[in-house]
């Protein structure tokens, strides 16, 4: 909300309050200053002055060359763009070292090698308004080199924000009540006439009054509708409105110096007086921004005998209804209408005016005549009318205020004893309570926010400051949850990966559509498990992730397109899915996502040791994060991808493997084959645990064993280290595959076989073995290889 | 013989000194150690020898053949050492060291791991919740009133199950306190959604960090004590901490924080960095409801609730100045975190 100080200084003196002074009182209190801007000049180096000659600049065509006669005894030069201007016109002279409301200082320059010192000013370049059509032309009586700001006032605008429990503070009255009681000077009072108020009979009927319980109307006549003074169009100019005429600038003079919202209708467009009504559903409203709304039957309207809509009730007037040049008779409106009803008439039609901001936070009830009265005085003043009969009224003021207790004890537990009840009590009577007895106080009607003890403390705390409160801290155990495990695991876990060289990514969890078909999920997705947003900002952000494989690819295609020729990304996080195709609950689990691809070592000037990434560097970092854990690879369905499997770890399934196949690389620009496993990563953290214990170390050398032997091609590994355990030999510690050759050509081995080459480790715990024990045992192991699957020895 | 064995061992000593490589060092021992060797060939003659001179002769030979051995090993050992020097030669140490595989946890996740070390410390547990949120552990439990504007679909990314990703993670106070009896003193980070378009400042989904501490006398002062600590520890001892009054539905009285700070290139200046304030009431009033008892009973218990956003601690703490880094994923940036 924008507030002008010079305004705020006719309904408090402010004297002494310099604009850092205002921010701070107001910003403590929690009515945040969000900015400030200066209009108008307050420099003595902007002055009157008046151009005496004028000629065309010899190397601009736009240009003129003027001599001015800024009261200094002798004439100044200063080059000008504006033609608005005849010789012998006053016009704003800022003269070198002004500095303007732009921040920018003036001085003296060449413009195009003439000589120019000062600048002829717009109403724009000095905050005076908005034309900037030309220089601002001054009455001709002003008197030449006087400093401007003698005949124009220059204003400072203050930038609020308003927090919603307090309406009140949407006018300036109501901020100056704020300042005042903030700051101990004096509200002045606002004089409003009274009032004689009738109960309206055939002239006003109210049929919705659970939206507007009061409603007041005054007719005035005989107006003469035209433009504002002068001090009317400075109020309304300086908080950026446009005047219009004046009854219209009127109440919304009136909206902004007490926060009640008015509305003057042209007394000819209602046809038999006022009626407050409830639209019947799908009921067309054509409002005066040039829009028709339709309306359903929640929304009020205030119509005439005839049923016309004359404006929405609280929100908007009608197109037709309003003051034009030509209304003679005027019917003033002034009403209170329930908050929540305007709320969601302005919401569901998303219809927002400044009459809809206030009441939707809640307006003063006893306001609504206040208000009334003042603006019926200034139209008579300002219009030449005259009002005609009493006010007059349907319905009452709703009561919303009340007697609050404020309880010493609890506001004592509260501010930890350091405000006194003394202290508390002032602040609440500057405030505008008033004490009536046994800690019960009268809140005054515009604090509508303000209906339990807690309220009432928070006045307190908020007068009183922070910094009255001193801090105290009293820490105790914390017993760590299983959360707190987790997140340590988890931790741990990232801090690996890291260590073995991948880039911790953090993607948005909302993916697009068409990103689905790079997911990797831990268990197959059916349409209707996607879930999808309502509404979603863009097709780019619909869809809740399913999986992290598709945020993976394109942070992997992002730093490719962006000169990177490796990529090793690593993301944890959660991922969303319904469980029973769209019909059961939503599930959220966090996953693991592990990609890679490209040159491991790029850019290395001894490039013999560059080596790309394959699956089996994939597979070596799932075996580095899960030590002790037997991982297999088991394949899968391929689905949209080269090749898939399932990880397996000690027997279960925790996870996703897959290779994107070339194609898919392609369009992400991905040159080179990517991979990536998706891990289930509650699995992960309880094969990681913490409860391994040390193994001790062998007391006695153990002896190797080589064997290498030949195998159908399609013979997997996975079976021959199946075999080798099934024998459970005690003295093998342990094995492992460390060459496997094949030969395509079938020149050194027939293409459907292969060579594979196993080293085997034999050791006892309580002795060292003989050559022949291990022989032994290693026989063993290879008549039992020989027997149980289709291999030989070489 | 004994002065053809001094013989033997001056050329043989000669011999290795004169040798410039292996391969002759090889050629001396063979010369004058190996089966037709010199030396070999000389005790041969041992055989012709008196008795009385045998052992002499003996032990002058083995003798010999000690000196000569040590003088071999010795020349072996020089020449590798030469070798060794010579490979070196020309070796350009000023050539770019070997790039490793460089890897980074991501700046949210440091930022957050330093936060909850440091709340942690102040005895804060961790809890979560769920991100798909119901309207009632997002808004109605948080004193929110149904038409609040929060609740608008242009604000809020709702399902047609009715569900909602939560604005906030104050949602976790909710889940707390509805299956935890009370003292709770726990901190929540996690991920929120509104429906912000991606600017330099906004994205949809972002990352706060909730904390709740409800206890039998919770004060503003422990509200302010914990805090000042968390932004004093989180940017140095000295870093001024102010309290200003605001409003949020499920705290009063309610407080944004601003913590003094030095943005790169800018003189300090006061930077809001998280909302606060003492529980509502009213939220404790929907817990009993909710919980079917009265432990949470506003008469009983008091408490306090803060949030700041973690991606704006990391955008100040870093100088980030534009949000979209932080979910980029942009190698160049994320090695600067390494």
């Amino acid at each position: 909300m924008l507030i002008s100080k010079n305004w705020l200084a006719d309904h408090l003196d402010l004297t002494g309050l310099s604009n850092p002074d205002f921010d701070d009182i107001l910003t403590f209190a929690g009515v945040e200053v969000e900015g400030l801007s200066e209009q108008g000049v307050s420099t003595d180096s902007v002055v009157v002055a008046r151009i005496v000659q004028t000629e065309q600049h010899p190397n601009a065509d736009r240009l003129s060359v003027t001599q001015v006669d800024a009261g200094e005894g002798e004439l100044r030069q200063i080059v000008c763009g504006a033609k608005n201007y005849r010789v012998g016109d006053k016009v704003p002279c800022a003269l070198p070292g002004a500095e303007l409301p732009g921040g920018f200082t003036i001085g003296e320059t060449l413009m195009r090698k003439i000589e120019s010192r000062g600048m002829l000013c717009s109403e724009v370049e000095l905050g005076l308004g908005t034309d900037h059509s030309g220089l601002m032309i001054l009455p001709p009586e002003w008197e030449i080199g006087k400093p401007l700001h003698h005949f124009v006032e220059n204003d400072t605008i203050f930038e609020i924000e308003i927090t919603p429990n307090r309406p009140d503070l949407l006018s300036h009255h109501g901020m100056a009540r704020e300042v005042a009681a903030l700051t101990g000077r004096e509200l002045k009072a606002v004089e409003i006439p009274s009032v004689e108020l009738t109960p309206a009979g055939e002239a006003l009927s109210v049929e919705g009054q659970e939206t507007c319980p009061f409603y007041t109307a005054v007719n005035i006549r005989d107006v003469t509708v035209s433009e504002s003074p002068d001090w009317l169009k400075t109020r309304l100019e300086a908080i950026g409105l446009r005047p219009i005429n004046n009854v219209v600038d009127i109440t919304n003079f009136v909206l902004h110096e007490l926060g009640q919202p008015l509305h003057a209708f042209d007394a000819s467009r209602v046809d038999g007086g006022i009626r407050v009504r409830y639209a019947a559903e799908g009921e067309k409203f054509p409002a005066l921004d040039e829009e028709t709304y339709q309306l359903t039957d929640s929304d009020c309207v205030i119509s005439d005998q005839s049923g016309t809509p004359l404006a929405l009730g609280g929100v908007m007037g009608g197109e037709l209804s309003g003051v034009t040049g030509s209304t003679t008779d005027v019917i003033l409106e002034s009403a209170w209408f329930d908050p929540p009803s305007i709320r969601l008439t302005a919401r569901r039609l998303n219809l927002h005016s400044d009459s809809s901001y206030r009441f939707e936070r809640g307006v003063d009830p006893q306001g609504v005549l206040k208000a009334s009265a003042l603006a019926a005085r200034l139209i008579v003043e300002l219009t030449g009318g005259r009002i005609e009969g009493p006010t007059l009224c349907a319905g009452e003021t709703p009561s919303l205020t009340g007697t609050v207790t404020l309880d010493p004890a609890r506001l004592q537990q509260l501010v930890g004893g350091a405000v006194s009840m003394e202290e508390a009590h002032q602040a609440l009577e500057r405030l505008g309570l008033t004490a009536v007895g046994d800690d019960q106080w009268q809140v005054p009607s515009h604090r509508l926010d303000l209906q339990r003890h807690i309220d009432l403390a928070e006045e307190v705390v908020r007068v009183a400051g922070l910094d009255a409160i001193p801090a105290r801290n009293l820490a105790t155990a914390a017993i760590p949850s299983a959360v707190d495990a987790r997140y340590d695991l988890e931790l741990d876990l990232k801090k690996q990966l890291a260590a073995l060289g991948f880039y911790e990514a953090q993607t948005i969890k909302l993916i697009a559509e068409n990103q689905l078909r790079d997911a990797l999920p831990l268990r197959p997705l059916h349409d209707g498990d996607i879930i999808r947003v309502s509404l979603p900002l863009s097709e780019d952000h619909s869809v809740m992730r399913p999986s992290l494989a598709p945020s993976l690819l394109s942070t992997a295609s992002r730093n490719v397109r962006q000169g990177a020729k490796a990529v090793r990304f690593f993301e944890i996080g959660r991922c969303f899915r319904n469980a029973g195709g769209g019909k059961a609950s939503d599930l959220e689990m966090d996953a693991l996502g592990i990609l890679l691809g490209g040159t491991t070592r790029p850019d290395f000037w001894n490039s013999t040791h560059n080596t790309g990434s394959d699956a089996f560097t994939l597979k070596g970092v799932i075996e580095m994060i899960l030590p002790g854990t037997q991982v297999q690879l088991t394949p899968a369905q391929p689905g949209n991808f080269l090749q898939a499997a399932q990880v397996v770890a000690n027997g279960r399934t925790i996870g996703s493997f897959a290779q994107l196949s070339p194609s898919r690389g392609r369009e992400l620009d991905l040159e080179f084959p990517v991979y990536l496993a998706e891990l289930d990563l509650s699995r992960v953290c309880d094969l990681r645990g913490d409860g391994s214990h040390v193994v001790e170390l062998p007391q006695f050398p153990g002896s190797s064993r080589d064997a290498a032997m030949e195998a159908p091609a399609e013979l997997a590994n996975a079976e021959i280290e199946k075999a080798i355990r099934k024998l459970n030999e005690p003295l093998l510690v342990s094995f492992g595959c460390f060459d496997v050759f094949r030969d395509p050509t079938g020149e050194k081995l027939n293409a459907a076989r292969k060579s594979v080459a196993y080293s085997f480790h034999y050791r006892a715990t309580d002795r060292t073995l003989k050559s022949e024990e291990v022989d032994a045992a290693h026989q063993k192991v290879l008549q039992h290889l020989e027997k149980t699957l289709p291999i030989s020895y070489r | 013989m004994k002065e053809e064995i001094a013989q033997i061992q001056s050329d043989a000593l000669t011999a290795i000194g004169a040798a410039s490589g292996e391969q002759e060092l090889d050629e001396a021992r063979i010369a004058f150690l190996g089966k037709k060797g010199r030396l070999t060939a000389a005790s041969s003659g041992m055989k012709d020898l008196s008795k009385e001179e045998k052992p002499v002769v003996g032990q002058l030979l083995n003798a010999t053949r000690g000196a000569i051995t040590e003088a071999l090993e010795g020349k072996r050992n020089a020449l590798q050492d030469e070798a060794d020097r010579a490979a070196l030669e020309g070796l350009d140490l000023t050539l770019p060291g070997r790039p490793l595989h460089p890897g980074s946890l991501h700046p949210l996740t440091q930022l957050g791991d330093r936060a909850i070390g440091i709340l942690r410390r102040l005895g804060f547990a961790l809890a979560e919740g769920p991100e798909i949120e119901t309207e009632f552990h997002c808004f109605d439990a948080l004193n929110t009133p149904p038409e609040h504007p929060a609740r608008n679909e242009k604000d809020t990314f709702y399902f047609d199950s009715g569900k909602l990703l939560r604005t906030h993670t104050s949602t976790v106070q909710i889940r707390t306190m509805e299956t935890q009896p009370p003292p709770v003193r726990v901190i929540a980070p996690g991920s929120c959604y509104r429906r912000d378009e991606v600017d330099k400042t906004h994205l949809p989904v972002f990352n706060q960090l909730e904390g709740l501490y409800v206890d039998t006398d919770v004060q503003v002062g422990d509200l302010k004590g914990a805090l000042e600590f968390f932004y004093r520890a989180m940017f140095g001892e000295e870093t001024e901490v102010r309290f200003r009054p605001h409003f949020f539905p499920f705290t009063e009285p309610s407080f944004e924080i601003d913590a003094r700070l030095r943005l790169e290139g800018h003189d300090p200046e006061w930077i809001e960095v998280a909302g606060c304030g003492m529980v509502d009431p009213a939220v404790f009033e929907e817990i009993c409801k909710s919980r079917g008892d009265e432990l949470y009973h506003p008469d009983k218990v008091t408490g306090y609730a803060f949030g700041m956003g973690l991606d704006r601690l990391a955008m100040i703490k870093w100088g980030i100045k534009d949000i979209r880094l932080l979910i980029e994923n942009d190698a160049r940036f994320l090695t600067q975190f390494a």
